[in-house]
């Protein structure tokens, strides 16, 4: 029929048109400054819009962004793009995976200016120097706990059985991360989050938490969306997002640190194994670790503490990030998360998936 | 046709074989290519003990396939999502069905025409942004429940978030278009006179749906049920989201060897477990396809 | 035309409004939140044209979705030209195999798109093919096929297999019959399997997010990342758009073609 034919070929000659339209716009790049490629999550800081003019405006270098939604899918595209990318955000807890993969080069830390400024500990991680040499800059860390609604629970819990109160039943939100929910366990029954001992204690007080839970969350924006609806009154959370609800989402929302302790982690800039601009690469990580770039970012962003300490010290006095994570004695009672065996973490995925089915009935 | 000669039985045979390879040629290379043989790889990698990528040691084994049937809760979420597949396929044809007859049937003209295209639309809207959206409608203080307490005052608190309801709830939005274009399809197919003479020879309505509608608008909703059944069980997106505490299934399960950990092979084993049950049970539905065709 | 009592077909017709009204009730509400000026989409809405003047300065949202409408209409006529003729063999001949290559379609149905693209991930890697829009539209046409298999072949089943045998008696080569004859008459699910095969690309976003090269996406991809981390409303508003512009286009090509197969 003469109405299909005339279908098929607009639409044909549509999409001719649109493809060549495509092809000139997205033709041979122009662009002879040097560009570098960065891999991290989205929204995390290495993408701010403001930050990388300034950036460009220092060095002249372009920075394009590509984002995982987990860290295995970080790995992986590490793993099948070879030469593809120049900085990456790894967690301390695979830094030594990913370099023993091959995947990611020492860095020679001797010309970055900032990089003396680093707290001495996180600098010298034991996750992220690895046979003497650096494998990822530390650039921020922070805590993961939970967080409460001030107007529905006073006064603040200091233990993190609070989590467990049958006062609370219902009222409770969690992250749906395997790794999360058993190291949070492990503080709760007093073990070593990176080599718990007890597993059948564990999937225990995980299961005990049957008519506690409300519902799970996965992102900081379905945190933000659940808390302001009122689905729920506590939730695990971290330090640096909740300073975000707090203080750019005006969320009554407050970090609890208990006295047994929270799961510390530090996230380290990486560059990858034959990333095609190592020295732009190392410019761009040197100036995430400066406070020219931190401080606005924190103060009118929210953020993660910075592991540059001069940088967390010209933080406003009252900062969370400074005031509270600032506190040695609370930064004691932090256990950081360090490497988990493939074996360890499958484990864990089939305690919480048991444990996720078993509250189903 | 009358076939006369053995030799043009033989070139009319050869020619048969030559206009098959012709059509379905090009279709089947392209999935050869892009779906058959990376599946195959991971069909291969659902018996290695790892990943076979850099440094990294892979045996052969059975464990992955032996894992589903040693850990009980693996056979109970592959339960629950076939029973969810089950559910969401029944309300869209309950639904639907009504829906594309009517379309078929009783509507014409510029009308018709621009009912399908509002139906296909939502379709055209991105899946987790209709999910999302969702969410918006059911949660507590949400636009559902806003709009339930403005009319009858007092009601309180519908919780109906987190529930496997809203799961069935979101899925069935996003899966009925398909069992809806099916049917409308066959039935549209479906001469009207024949159901003209059908009444006029005395038969009642419903013996008129049951005996005659049904029976020939069956393709359609096979299809169609086709068309839902097998991604819904695999499904994690709108669990996930519209489930909260609820929201375990198979596909979520699955998702997680890919996310949270990397064991690809025990991802490989449990899908092609699934896609093994999903296709005995397609087995036991096509006799009854051919039956009614 | 068979006649029927009025008050059947006044319910049948309010049955439709409202499965419609279950349909769009998520559309109406991402378009009412796309004006929603409160960034947690909090009731009653705060009217506002804020995300709209943000998305307008958001080239990678625009360039993802001008990406993603490319992807989708080279999709869909492949796929379309592909699965119809798969579908008219299993239609017009038997021959040994047949139920095997009909099994064949349903493995990118059901094994979750997950597995696919991370297999397509590591084999297209292997083999050289590489990522990037090419290869998204590799994957896409690959997914799009069973759905048009699917839904020509249902239609073709109730097309009287006479009718062709007619016209070639009358003299015509098998494939005028083809095009004069068979193709007309299932034109409504040509259309329905054309449509399918564009909304099927147009969302997908597992395929695409594995094959997509850094810098270079599609409008879910992007959705999805931006929802991951923090649902910027931008995404409300870009949807909104994609809605009407989906519906004016529909309109347009309504006007010009009838494929509701009027009698």
């Amino acid at each position: 029929m003469v109405g299909l034919t005339h279908l098929r070929r607009a639409a044909l000659g549509f999409g001719l048109l649109a493809a060549a339209t495509l092809g000139v716009v997205l033709g041979p790049n122009q662009a002879r400054a040097v560009e570098i490629r960065v891999l991290n999550w989205q929204g995390y800081g290495t993408d701010e819009p403001w930050a990388l003019e300034a950036f460009k405006k220092q060095t002249g270098i372009d920075v394009v962004h590509d984002y995982f939604n987990s860290e295995q899918e970080m790995l992986t595209k590490l793993r099948t793009n070879p030469g593809a990318y120049d900085v990456v955000l790894i967690n301390s807890s695979y830094t030594a995976q990913a370099a023993d993969e091959g995947l990611i080069q020492p860095i020679d830390t001797s010309d970055m200016k900032n990089v003396g400024d680093l707290s001495p500990s996180m600098r010298n991680s034991e996750n992220l120097v690895i046979g003497g040499k650096t494998y990822g800059v530390a650039w921020l860390w922070g805590v993961t706990s939970f967080a409460v609604n001030t107007d529905k629970i006073k006064p603040l819990p200091d233990s993190i059985q609070a989590l467990w109160d049958p006062k609370h039943a219902g009222r409770v939100g969690w992250r749906d991360d395997a790794v999360e929910a058993v190291q949070m366990a492990a503080i709760a029954t007093g073990q070593n989050i990176n080599d718990p001992k007890d597993l059948d204690a564990i999937r225990e007080k995980l299961r005990a938490l049957k008519p506690q839970i409300r519902t799970f969350w996965s992102s900081e924006d379905e945190w933000n969306q659940f808390f302001s609806a009122g689905e729920f009154d506590m939730a695990t959370y971290w330090s640096g997002s909740a300073s975000r609800s707090k203080t750019h989402f005006g969320l009554p929302v407050a970090f609890v640190i208990p006295k047994e302790g929270a799961i510390g982690w530090l996230d380290g800039l990486s560059i990858a194994a034959g990333a095609p601009h190592p020295d732009a690469a190392k410019k761009f990580i040197d100036y995430m670790i400066d406070p020219a770039f931190y401080v606005p970012w924190d103060t009118n962003v929210g953020a993660p503490a910075s592991a540059n300490a001069k940088a967390n010290a010209q933080l406003p006095a009252d900062a969370f990030n400074r005031a509270v994570l600032g506190d040695p004695a609370t930064v004691a009672r932090l256990q950081f998360m360090g490497p988990l065996s493939d074996s360890l973490r499958e484990k864990m995925l089939q305690i919480w998936q048991e444990t996720k089915t078993y509250m189903l009935q | 046709m009358r076939l006369t000669a053995q030799a043009g039985r033989v070139k009319r045979g050869r020619d048969r074989l030559a206009a098959v390879a012709a059509l379905t040629g090009p279709a089947y290379l392209w999935l050869a290519l892009t779906v058959f043989l990376p599946l195959s790889a991971m069909f291969y990698f659902s018996f290695l003990s790892d990943v076979p990528f850099g440094k990294r040691v892979a045996e052969l084994t059975l464990e992955n396939y032996a894992a589903f049937f040693q850990e009980s809760f693996y056979r109970t979420l592959m339960l629950r999502s076939f029973r969810l597949g089950a559910e969401v396929t029944f309300y869209c044809f309950l639904f639907g069905f009504p829906c594309a007859y009517v379309l078929a049937k009783t509507i014409k003209g510029r009308w018709r025409e621009a009912l399908f295209l509002l139906i296909i639309l939502p379709f055209w809207s991105n899946a987790l942004v209709r999910v999302f959206s969702w969410t918006m409608v059911l949660r507590g203080n949400g636009v559902l429940e806003t709009f339930v307490n403005w009319l009858v005052p007092g009601v309180g608190s519908l919780n109906l978030m987190f529930t496997y309801p809203a799961i069935v709830l979101g899925l069935v939005h996003s899966y009925i278009p398909y069992m809806i274009l099916t049917c409308y399809l066959s039935l549209e197919a479906i001469d009207d006179s024949l159901i003209e003479a059908a009444r006029s020879l005395g038969a009642r309505r419903h013996a008129v749906l049951w005996r005659l509608v049904l029976p020939l608008s069956f393709p359609g909703i096979l299809a169609g049920a086709i068309l839902i059944f097998v991604p819904v069980v695999g499904s994690f997106m709108e669990p996930r989201i519209l489930g909260g505490r609820a929201g375990t299934f198979i596909g979520t399960i699955i998702e997680d060897q890919f996310t949270a950990v990397f064991n690809w092979p025990l991802g490989a084993a449990l899908s092609f477990l699934m896609l093994g049950f999903v296709l005995l049970i397609l087995l036991f539905v096509a006799p009854l396809a051919r039956r009614a065709a | 035309m068979t006649r029927r009592p009025r008050g059947l077909v006044r319910i049948g017709r309010l049955y439709m409004a409202g499965v419609l009204l279950f349909l769009y009730v998520p559309i109406f509400v991402m378009a009412a939140m796309s004006f929603n000026a409160s960034r947690l989409y909090r009731l009653p809405i705060d009217w506002s044209v804020t995300w709209y003047v943000a998305l307008a300065g958001n080239e990678k949202l625009i360039d993802a979705a001008l990406n993603s409408v490319w992807v989708a209409l080279v999709t869909t006529v492949l796929a379309t030209v592909l699965g119809t003729a798969a579908a008219l063999a299993f239609f017009r001949y038997s021959f040994p195999g047949k139920r095997v290559m009909q099994l064949l379609l349903f493995p990118p149905i059901a094994i979750p798109w997950l597995i696919i693209g991370t297999a397509m991930l590591v084999f297209f890697f292997w083999i050289g093919v590489g990522r990037g829009l090419h290869a998204i539209v590799l994957g896409h046409v690959a997914l799009a096929l069973p759905y048009v298999v699917v839904v020509v072949s249902a239609r073709l089943r109730s097309f009287d297999p006479n009718l062709e045998d007619a016209a070639r008696s009358l003299g015509a080569t098998p494939w005028q019959a083809t095009r004069r004859v068979t193709l007309p008459s299932i034109a409504p699910g040509l259309v329905a399997a054309g449509l399918f095969a564009f909304a099927v690309s147009f969302d997908q976003f597992v395929i695409s997010y594995f094959l997509s090269a850094p810098g270079v996406t599609t409008l879910p991809v992007e959705i999805y990342t931006a929802i991951r981390k923090g649902f910027t409303p931008e995404i409300n508003a870009a949807s909104t758009i994609v809605i009407a512009v989906s519906m004016t286009l529909l309109m347009v090509v309504a006007r010009f073609y009838r494929f509701g197969g009027e009698r």
